[in-house]
């Protein structure tokens, strides 16, 4: 129940985003730019080194092939430079991880009622005579209300999620979740993310906001001109205020040909971002210029397919930070959770093989805390009985006949009754979450009474546990069914699995590349070294050889990471669960697109859902092959979704 | 404008980080192959200059 407890303030936050800035991609992308550049550098040295090699054939059509690397490191050098230049907003809407948005809570708390085998609820009816019998029947409002009929409750009375709800009480709580039932996940559907992408626009407070640097001593006095990034003049500037645009003390009217050449080099930021705020050109989010957007969402009509989903776009995405592997628990850790949670162990005591010890393939329950598990392993070795020493008054006869009172340790459980052992515990999530295992709770033996979820979709379907015997407890002794019972001691903490590769956990482009561009800048300067002594020995030579054969085994292992990776990007994501809105430059701003994303149809009410908003607004500059001004474009084509 | 920009189904590529894979990838190998070159070139050198040596001392 914990982890949905802090999404109930929480609202999506736009964040700027460049391609090849963030995650493994920016790491790839600074490696690529130091080998690149370092191969470039090193290209000279293998001209100038040539000229000792002269014996060698091959020299003949080397030129045109460092050439042609020459030219295959300036497009390296350039497409990171395109990238990095083609900047974004994105909003990334969030049910499920430090969520930022509230997901629907599908449940009450209300007093557990008995069930059937079949999952059928047990009800009481007065018949004439005023005597109660149980039945499966539904009654009427009307006999609920004159106290013909009431529900039968577990005794004692035991507070549940999804137990029996008062202000509507003919419905079953466990009915299908697409009928309004429970349901294990909390859900936020395709709707909702839509509502928050537009209601994302509306915040007016969520503009950038640019802080004064330095102190205010040393700022342009208020009143004097200041200018934008592009050198534009602006007026009504003061030190103490914040703006929304970054401001510098020099712009294009400084330049004066003598001590102010390039403005641009002779000026001083005067202020630095503090918050980015919603999409807008130089500050003014109500522009109306060029702007578009892409819009993605994940969705899924059950919880396991939209995991599986976010999981194949986590990857694909990993270059935004929420995406990132590197940052501790990401997102897909977070929802890896919710649907199959880490096995614990827990140390039980006070088992009572009166009512028989538990065994794998038992569910158990915590009575208090509503713990659920199945245990799937008993430890080797920690099954021994339960030490229970108790205190006893013991009569003391002396030789004069007096009796005495002492008090004397015994042992309480000399049949070995009652043992301890630890079990390996597969959590189950109940209805409202996952709950722990609190040390002194009691833990009993579960068993499947009806389900919940929805029937109509694969994988959606979750059994209903009730403590076994239950329905049994207002019986007489001899017909009441115990279950098997113990008390918690402790849960021990577990260490975590390993990740499962391939994944960017293991393995981690930012581990391995970034030794690229210092290995080659070790070869610039062993060359370098070597320049000048080459004819001279014999052994300097052979070193080179091995130095070169190094570097060879270093690429040939250089390449095959990228070859694991690219098997990776080189697939598409399934289009099932993923849905995209194009929104293509227009002349709107951002109430252009909030029109846009609302009226944009196509996509079906699914339960499940996250999105992920991309906002570009229109530079200067033509980029996507020369057909736009707004890199929203770039990144449509580059998603393949032109 | 809103009826042809509609939510659709999208089987979502990333062409920029494949391209650019790609182009690292090309550049490894082209670099291997001149250092290769480079490194037979230098072999040549040894074996001559091992072969000249071996002449010298033949000769006296």
């Amino acid at each position: 129940m914990a982890e949905f407890s802090a999404l109930l303030t929480a609202k999506a936050e736009w964040k700027p985003h460049q391609i090849a800035k963030a995650g493994d991609l920016a790491t790839l992308a600074a490696a690529a730019t130091a080998l690149a550049e370092t191969v470039k550098s090193t290209l000279k040295l293998a001209s100038a080194g040539m000229e000792v090699v002269k014996l060698l054939s091959a020299l003949q059509n080397i030129n045109p092939l460092l050439m042609a690397l020459e030219a295959l490191a300036d497009e390296v050098l350039k497409q990171i430079q395109d990238l990095k230049e083609a900047g974004y907003w994105y909003l990334y809407v969030d049910p499920y991880y430090e969520g930022n948005v509230t997901p629907t809570q599908k449940y009450n708390y209300g007093f557990e009622q008995l069930r059937n085998k079949a999952g059928k609820r047990i009800w009481e009816i007065k018949d004439d005579s005023g005597n109660w019998t149980d039945t499966t029947n539904i009654p009427t409002l009307a006999q609920l209300n004159e106290e013909k009929a009431k529900p039968h409750y577990t005794s004692p009375r035991k507070l549940i999620p999804g137990g029996f709800d008062r202000d509507n009480p003919l419905q079953d709580p466990l009915r299908s979740s697409s009928d309004g039932g429970v349901s294990k996940f909390p859900t936020f559907n395709t709707k909702e993310v839509i509502k928050e992408f537009v209601k994302a626009f509306d915040d007016e407070g969520d503009v950038p906001r640019y802080k004064l640097l330095g102190a205010v001593s040393d700022a342009p006095k208020a009143g004097e001109v200041v200018y934008d990034d592009d050198g534009n003049a602006y007026i009504g500037w003061n030190p103490k205020i914040d703006f929304g645009l970054e401001l510098f003390d020099l712009g294009k009217a400084s330049e004066n040909g003598s001590t102010i050449k390039n403005y641009v080099a002779a000026r001083k930021a005067l202020n630095s971002k503090q918050s980015v705020g919603k999409p807008n050109i130089l500050g003014n989010t109500e522009f109306d210029g060029g702007s578009g957007a892409i819009a993605i969402i994940i969705a899924a009509s059950d919880f396991q397919s939209f995991y599986d989903v976010f999981n194949q776009f986590s990857k694909m995405f990993s270059d935004i930070p929420e995406f990132a592997s590197d940052t501790g628990k990401n997102l897909l850790d977070a929802l890896t959770e919710i649907v199959t949670p880490n096995k614990v162990t827990v140390k039980l005591t006070q088992v009572d093989t009166k009512y028989q010890s538990f065994i794998v393939g038992d569910i158990i329950g915590g009575k208090i805390y509503n713990s659920i598990g199945e245990i799937v392993e008993i430890i080797d070795g920690s099954v021994t009985p339960t030490l229970m020493i108790g205190r006893k008054a013991v009569g003391d006869t002396d030789d004069e006949g007096n009796i005495t009172s002492v008090m004397e340790d015994y042992n309480m459980n000399p049949v070995d009754r009652w043992i301890d052992m630890e079990v390996i515990v597969n959590p189950i999530r109940n209805i409202d979450g996952l709950n722990p295992w609190i040390t002194g709770d009691m833990v009993l033996e579960m068993e499947k009474r009806g389900e919940s979820g929805n029937p109509e979709i694969r994988d959606d379907v979750f059994p209903n546990y009730v403590f076994k015997g239950q329905d049994t407890t207002e019986l007489p002794k001899a017909s009441r069914i115990y279950p098997k019972v113990a008390i918690v001691s402790m849960e021990k903490l577990m260490v975590l699995p390993d990740s499962t590769p391939p994944d960017f956990g293991g393995i981690k482009i930012k581990d391995i590349v970034p030794g690229w561009g210092e290995f080659f800048q070790l070869l610039e300067n062993f060359v370098l070294q070597l320049k000048g002594m080459i004819s001279d020995s014999n052994a300097f030579i052979q070193d080179m050889i091995d130095m070169i054969k190094q570097v060879e085994e270093f690429l040939e292992y250089m390449i095959k990471l990228i070859d694991e990776f690219l098997k990776f990007f080189q697939i598409t994501l399934p289009s099932q669960g993923v849905y995209a809105l194009y929104i293509p430059n227009q002349n709107g701003g951002n109430k252009g697109i909030q029109d846009e994303l609302s009226s944009a149809t196509g996509i079906p009410p699914l339960g499940y859902a996250a999105g992920l908003l991309f906002v570009g607004t229109e530079g200067d500059k033509l980029i996507a092959g020369g057909g736009s001004k707004n890199p929203i474009d770039l990144l449509a084509l580059v998603l393949g979704l032109l | 404008m809103a009826e042809e920009n509609n939510w659709k189904e999208a089987e979502l590529r990333r062409d920029d980080i494949k391209k650019l894979l790609e182009n690292t990838k090309q550049l490894a190998e082209m670099y291997s192959e001149i250092i290769g070159i480079k490194k037979a070139g230098w072999e040549n050198v040894l074996r001559s200059r091992e072969k000249r040596a071996e002449k010298e001392k033949q000769n006296g």
